[in-house]
């Protein structure tokens, strides 16, 4: 007869020989499909084996980390790697084999070590990168010349996101005044569906690239940032075929993802982006503005250049404007006379013009000359300068003419040894004024002399030719 | 790339070029002013472009959202 055990037995016999077998702690690969965190503070999960390349998993198990030791580990966890323990990640974790007769088997995890998580992190990224440069994409965003005023710009971001109202307050904010023009597309920035979701948003930006001066993916930082959610071929791939530059600013302080490498240019964080974007432009004002005094400078060479040529010309052109004025201004003044001259003669016939009709003529004529000085005074105002110019001229002209009428001068022709005769205060100038016996008076520049006529005759003056 | 884009670096090749025909000197007196009035024209409707808003733009970015 056989044996009948009940159940409750032979499930304590699995326990005991599996205890028996494995009654140590053992360091084990797993990657964690499931996660989960219940309300006393487990952690419960499962994990599997699965080939990269195959979709059927090899094996799997249900794993728990007690409360207390998983507030630690999950913080240790992170602070090494810089990610959240979740789904996808692969670890390597320290375990005691546990049978429970209602619950079956599950792994007790007592220590996990990020070092490898990160190596294989390290290693996904790697495997990614070769492939990409196999392919001959890896630089093709990279080569796509920034713009030179990057004013334009779509954002593959999320509303709630830390970091995306910093990015756009900092960019109308820029102290230089300079306008910007975004648009968000709403972007899943960690989790499994980040690929798909930026995928996506991507593809929607290159149906309307043309309005675009480029794309930006931000996100806010710190160490929960699960960068490998961005470590990821699809993503990357896409990257390197779009048409515009990317630039991304998804804040890891520890690392970069190879979104990050693919991309045109990568900052740490979403405000160094904005900063950037700000310098830019600032760049291309610049490089207009200094190109001013370059052109100042060589336009004042021309103009000083053309200015000595004026100069010299006008030396040479001053004398015959001088003629020109001299003769217009000769016209101006006959036809003055000739008003002058007519006026006068019609105010003379209107003297023999009955009187009512007189003061009508003379008011007509009037208005006439009036008019036609005014006429006269208006292309006077034309030739002011000329004629000031001529009338300088004149002074000179004046003052020469004034040193000979001193020269003239009584006065002076004393001074210069003759003298003056006069007979009864009239000064004589021919010898029919006076008669034998008169007297006469003669001035000399120092004194005067009387005298008495003794003789006369006819005898002209005749100046002496030599 | 896009048609604001394509003037901003226009009107910057532009001013280089004036500004190399003023330096080389060989200008004449009276292209003078019309050359520095375009350059000075060019460089206002950058900063222009730079710091105002145009309303094309802007509609059309309303319109995305």
């Amino acid at each position: 007869m056989t044996e009948k055990v009940s159940l409750t037995e032979l499930q304590l016999i699995i326990r005991d020989s599996l205890y028996m077998a494995l009654p140590d702690f053992y360091w084990v690969i797993a990657e964690i499909s499931e996660l989960k965190e219940n309300s006393a503070g487990h952690c419960y999960l499962e994990l599997i084996e699965k080939h990269p390349d195959e979709k059927n998993v090899r094996a799997r198990v249900k794993a728990i980390i007690w409360s207390k030791r998983f507030t630690f580990l999950k913080a240790f966890f992170e602070n090494s790697t810089g990610e959240t323990l979740r789904e996808g990640l692969k670890i390597l974790i320290k375990i005691k084999v546990e049978y429970h007769e209602v619950y079956g088997l599950s792994l007790i995890i007592s220590d996990i070590d990020p070092a490898f998580t990160i190596g294989e992190m390290a290693m996904k990224r790697q495997l990614i990168i070769k492939r990409l440069e196999q392919e001959g994409v890896f630089t093709m965003n990279k080569d796509l010349r920034f713009p030179a005023v990057p004013q334009r710009i779509a954002i593959i971001s999320s509303k709630n996101a830390a970091g995306y109202s910093d990015f756009v307050n900092h960019l109308k904010g820029n102290s230089f005044g300079y306008v910007f023009y975004t648009s968000l597309l709403e972007t899943a920035l960690q989790g499994t569906e980040t690929e798909q979701s930026v995928i996506s948003a991507l593809d929607k930006i290159a149906l309307t690239s043309h309005i675009f001066d480029l794309v930006v993916i931000i996100r806010g930082g710190g160490s929960q940032s699960d960068l490998s959610w961005f470590d990821n071929y699809n993503i990357a791939y896409h990257i390197t075929q779009f048409p515009l530059p990317v630039i991304t600013g998804i804040g890891h302080d520890k690392d970069v993802s190879v979104t990050d490498m693919v991309a045109n240019m990568s900052m740490k964080t979403p405000t160094a982006v904005a900063d950037f974007l700000i310098d830019s432009v600032a760049g291309a004002e610049n490089y207009i503005i200094e190109m001013i005094p370059g052109i100042i400078n060589a336009s004042r060479n021309i103009i000083e250049r053309n200015k000595t040529r004026i100069e010299s010309s006008s030396i040479r052109l001053f004398p015959l404007s001088r003629i020109m004025l001299s003769a217009i201004k000769d016209t101006l003044t006959s036809k003055i006379i000739e008003i002058n001259t007519t006026g006068k003669e019609l105010i003379f016939r209107a003297a023999l013009i009955p009187a009512d009709q007189r003061s009508k003529l003379t008011s007509a004529v009037k208005s006439l000359f009036s008019r036609g000085k005014l006429a006269l005074e208006r292309n006077n105002q034309r030739f002011i300068t000329g004629t000031k110019n001529f009338l300088a001229v004149s002074s000179v002209r004046m003052n020469s003419l004034e040193s000979t009428l001193q020269l003239l001068n009584p006065q002076n022709v004393l001074q210069r040894g003759y003298t003056i005769t006069s007979h009864n205060g009239e000064i004589l100038k021919v010898s029919d004024q006076i008669r034998e016996g008169d007297i006469i008076d003669t001035q000399f520049k120092d004194g005067t002399a009387k005298s008495k006529v003794i003789g006369k005759d006819d005898k002209r003056f005749e100046p002496q030719n030599d | 790339m896009a048609k604001k884009e394509f003037s901003f670096n226009d009107a910057v090749e532009e001013i280089e070029k004036i500004l190399h025909n003023i330096e080389s000197g060989d200008l004449d007196i009276d292209k003078l002013s019309v050359e520095v009035k375009r350059a000075s024209d060019l460089i206002k409707l950058c900063q222009k472009k730079l710091r105002s808003t145009e309303e094309e733009i802007n509609s059309i970015f309303k319109d995305l959202s």
